[in-house]
């Protein structure tokens, strides 16, 4: 029998994706934050045309008070002055741009720009040119922080590098390669163990995997063959739907959108099924990777059972997510499906555009199907706490899957808090995942470690 | 050097105090050519023997800090006080590291934390062509709906100052809305080659809105000490003169600001940090600025704890303290430290302090980087020459380097006096430091660590801890690979590509 919790239908935040007001405890960076998406990738090293601090915020704020992930800063920046914002900064870039080459070295560099020069109005893109034709492996992207977050900004950076680094590679499709695009570098907190994740169970069913960005993956090369892959796997709510777009026009290339990123035997299952299915995979080989991944799993969920079927009294029943519209899907998802908990509240932050709102409601309302969860969409913090306060967690203490901002609220309501997202200030995180098959597995450690240390 | 409080807007310190970003040569020769020891040589620069400060700028330049970031952590940390950061929204992506420093400070200071609070009016592409002041003004009505706080501060931008936002239009009908403090703080990040006049902004607008004048009463026992988020150890220190202590700008109330004018005296233990706000307080508010070296070591203590004696009429006490703590002290510092080479890097008022500490503790030092260099402060008194004291007491530093942090000059920096450990602030550096196998000993957290007779203790302790921690940096730095070009790395001049530019 399924159980469709009811809900206080309180006050929800005022939506006006058209017009975003000011925002208390940010949780994300602005366009310029996707430098770090270019960093993310191997050998691959921005160029940051901006004010002196643009660059140095976004990215403490993405690798060290999130997760204190890390990520070696090395970012040339022209630190534009008085001087480029009244005579322009085309040749304070082309100056930096010309010593970087003495100092660094890597495979791409992508200049990326701050609210100054998009506003003044510097030539950018003649400048980046002008290093093209004689050969650097240079692209450029504009990126002025007024022009949105970094959500929108690493799609802005992904497509300058495809269309002005990859061209017009060769198209001769290779079958089973696939490009993948999903969890946003740095900014999700677990994105190099999640990536590394996902590309071991696509490989699992006997595909090869472009991840694109991070550890897992090859580099400058991988994007090279981008042209090449049979499909586009955009794995996310939303992020990525774009750039896939942009690579079905210019490549005629065909995606799957799947918008739950898997955590745990169900899902995960689910979903090697359905890109099995997309790719035309033999069904033997994908099954009996799902039986070998499951025989695992629940080799590991048997021992759990000894715990969390003794211990129901002192665990929380009901939860919250707060976070990206990536993991707020995921989570609730796995934790509804596996392990039976009851979604309280879930509140997505990341400003997921207009258009793809419905969906992602639609996906909630399906959470299983015997369950429907509701979801929030706010950016502003207070209004986040404003709602997790209202939130009707029955007579146990609630579950909060959210981040470092929650800390104050999640003591208010005695809660358990995991950090799952931007800001995790009290997380230290390398190569955790929370999933697929391993990470559902450190996701249960995670939160109910927390939970016994009370 | 004039100080101004009629207009909003503080001069620079690049023209207020000649502040240069680039310069590399001997402690001596930086003094020699410094506003203390040789007058009107800050405008121009040339070579010979009077002195011209030549600044050193090169082509390449990574990212650096802005003025707005130290507003941002100043003003936010203000407990009853709400910043707005009038701006995109990634000009407040530092606000959880923010508060996270924040919550800490809290901590340190024995209350209860809560969180720092700051709104971004979230600027977009329409409000570039528009203007933003009416999601200021709605960002402002938000800060007192939601929090009621006894005053709100608000950081511009590169992007408002650039449209030309009228900010004080609104402050000023929300001031008399609201019946609050609604004050704005210039700190546009294009407008200073230094994050230091961050300082100067916060400070000038603090002055401007907040500070009591003409104040009822005095407090002849209350001296103002102008920190950053440290534990406060002045409060017990300056017990023993039987002063009380007004600890601004971080974790202080607006209170706590408005009465600065009330005090007897104020000081600091970083001059980089004060400079504006002593003189200030001195010539406008009549609260006299302490001068004598900053509290660091034997020296530098002693000559603070007697100036502020001597303000206060409180020299016998402060003799008797003084002469407990040497005795106190100094039997634990054995000479352990003896034959351990350091390296400094931090900003400059900071890095002066900190040097003659670590040379009282027997650390060998020839070399260190500061951030930035202020060839004279505010308040031109030959006591408050920070440089001129550690010169004349401890005795040159070979290489003294000014550069604003840039990660790609530290190999070659370190390479040059090859230090067992550094001493470090701001994030960037030391992992690099750690990369390249040497100890960091980052002093981010608790920035009074090194401060006074117990600094000298608590500092030798965490170097010994730090050495022993290099075992991890050894190991790293065998299994890394940095992103420069092998020609770079091998440079063994770390202003080669600003002197081939000159």
């Amino acid at each position: 029998m399924g159980v469709t919790p009811l809900q206080a239908r309180s006050k929800q935040p005022q939506e006006q994706p058209d017009h975003s007001g000011p925002i208390e405890q940010a949780r994300y960076a602005c366009a310029l934050g996707a430098m770090q998406s270019a960093a993310a990738i191997r050998r691959v090293i921005p160029i940051t045309h901006c004010g002196p601090g643009c660059a140095t915020k976004q990215y403490r704020s993405l690798t060290f008070t999130n997760g204190h992930q890390g990520g070696a800063y090395a970012a040339p920046s022209t630190n534009a002055s008085q001087r480029e914002v009244i005579f322009g900064g085309a040749d304070r870039l082309a100056e930096l741009i010309e010593s970087t080459l003495g100092v660094l070295d890597a495979d791409l560099f992508v200049v990326v720009t701050g609210c100054i020069p998009d506003l003044v109005g510097d030539d950018v893109g003649s400048v980046v040119r002008d290093f093209q034709k004689r050969d650097v492996p240079i692209v450029y992207a504009e990126t002025g922080g007024f022009r949105g977050n970094n959500f929108n900004g690493h799609e802005v950076v992904t497509q300058a590098i495809i269309d002005q680094f990859v061209g017009e590679a060769s198209r001769v499709r290779e079958p089973r390669l696939v490009n993948l695009w999903s969890l946003l570098p740095y900014q999700n907190t677990f994105w190099r163990g999640d990536l590394t994740e996902i590309k071991r169970l696509l490989e699992g069913i006997g595909l090869r995997v472009n991840t694109l960005f991070g550890p897992s993956s090859s580099g400058i090369a991988e994007w090279e063959s981008i042209p090449q892959a049979q499909f586009n796997l955009v794995l996310s709510p939303w992020l990525g739907l774009a750039t896939a777009r942009h690579l079905e026009q210019r490549y005629g290339q065909p995606f799957l959108h799947v918008p739950a990123i898997p955590i745990g035997s169900k899902q995960t299952g689910e979903f090697l099924r359905q890109v099995g299915a997309f790719a035309e995979l033999p069904a033997a080989g994908v099954e009996a990777f799902i039986a070998a991944e499951e025989e695992t799993y629940y080799d590991y969920i048997q021992g759990f059972a000894d715990f969390y079927a003794q211990s129901r009294q002192a665990l929380p029943s009901r939860f919250a997510v707060v976070g990206d519209a990536a993991y707020v899907l995921a989570i609730t998802k796995f934790l509804v499906r596996q392990l039976g908990l009851i979604p309280a509240r879930q509140i997505i932050t990341d400003d997921p555009p207009a258009e793809y709102r419905e969906a992602i409601r639609a996906e909630f309302r399906a959470i299983d199907h015997d369950v429907s969860a509701d979801v929030s969409f706010t950016e502003d913090g207070y209004l986040v706490q404003e709602l997790l306060r209202e939130t009707d967690f029955g007579n146990k203490r609630p579950l909060l899957l959210a981040t470092g901002w929650e800390r104050g609220t999640a003591n208010q309501l005695k809660g358990f808090l995991v950090e799952i997202g931007s800001p995790a200030t009290s997380e230290v995180v390398l190569s955790r995942a929370n999933v697929g098959y391993r990470g559902a597995l450190t996701l249960i450690e995670r939160i109910y470690s927390t939970v016994l240390l009370g | 050097m004039t100080i101004n409080l009629r207009t909003a807007v503080v001069e620079n310190r690049e023209q207020r105090l000649g502040t240069i970003i680039g310069w590399d040569g001997k402690a001596t020769e930086l003094a020699e050519h410094s506003g203390y020891s040789a007058s009107d040589c800050r405008s121009s620069c040339g070579s010979g023997k009077n002195g011209k400060l030549c600044e050193l700028q090169g082509p390449f330049t990574q990212g650096a800090g802005c003025a707005e970031q130290i507003v941002e952590y100043q003003a936010s940390h203000v407990r009853d006080a709400v910043l707005i950061y009038h701006s995109p929204v990634g000009c407040s992506a530092g606000q959880a590291g923010t508060n996270v420093s924040y919550r800490a400070c809290t901590v340190r200071r024995g209350q209860i934390p809560t969180d720092a609070i700051g709104i971004s009016t979230n600027l977009g592409e329409r409000d570039m062509v528009y203007g933003g002041v009416e999601k200021l003004r709605e960002a402002i009505h938000m800060a007192w709906e939601r929090h009621r706080p006894n005053a709100v501060f608000i950081a511009t931008s590169c992007a408002t100052g650039i449209i030309g936002d009228d900010v004080e239009s609104v402050t000023r009908d929300c001031e008399e809305e609201f019946g609050i403090p609604i004050v704005p703080v210039f700190c546009e990040g294009f407008k200073s080659k230094h994050w230091s006049s961050g300082f100067d902004a916060i400070q000038h607008a603090i002055l401007r809105q907040i500070v009591r004048r003409n104040p009822p009463r005095k407090q002849e026992d209350l001296i103002n000490v102008f920190v950053l988020s440290g534990t406060d150890i002045y409060t017990p220190m300056l017990a023993n003169l039987g002063l009380r202590v007004n600890l601004v700008v971080n974790v202080a109330t607006v209170e706590n600001l408005a009465q600065l004018s009330e005090a007897a005296a104020s000081t600091s233990f970083c001059y980089s940090l004060a400079s504006y706000f002593g003189a200030a307080l001195e010539q406008e508010f009549g609260v006299p600025e302490i001068k004598s070296p900053p509290p660091y070591g034997f020296a530098g203590t002693d000559a603070w704890l007697r100036a502020i004696a001597k303000v206060t009429n409180r020299e016998e006490q402060a003799e008797r303290f003084i002469a407990s703590e040497h005795a106190r002290v100094l039997p634990k510092l054995r000479q352990r430290l003896t034959g351990v080479k350091g390296y400094v890097a931090m900003g400059e008022g900071f890095a002066h302090g900190v040097i003659a500490a670590l040379r009282e503790l027997g650390v060998t030092l020839d070399g260190s980087l500061m951030y930035h260099h202020d060839p004279v402060y505010d308040n031109p008194d030959k006591q408050r020459d920070t440089l001129g004291h550690l010169i004349d007491t401890y005795g040159d530093i070979e290489h003294l380097s000014v550069a604003n942090g840039q990660p790609y000059q530290l190999f070659n920096l370190l390479k040059r006096v090859n230090p067992d450990f550094i001493v470090i602030r701001h994030g960037g550096l030391s992992p690099l430091a750690s990369r390249l196998g040497v100890a960091a000993l980052p002093l981010e957290g608790d920035s009074n660590l090194p401060v006074g007779y117990q600094g000298l203790i608590d500092l030798g302790e965490e170097i010994l801890s730090v050495l022993a921690q290099r075992k991890f940096h050894e190991d790293l730095a065998a299994h890394t690979t940095l992103p420069y070009k092998k020609s770079w790395l091998e440079q063994r001049d770390p202003f080669a590509l600003a002197r081939e530019a000159i």
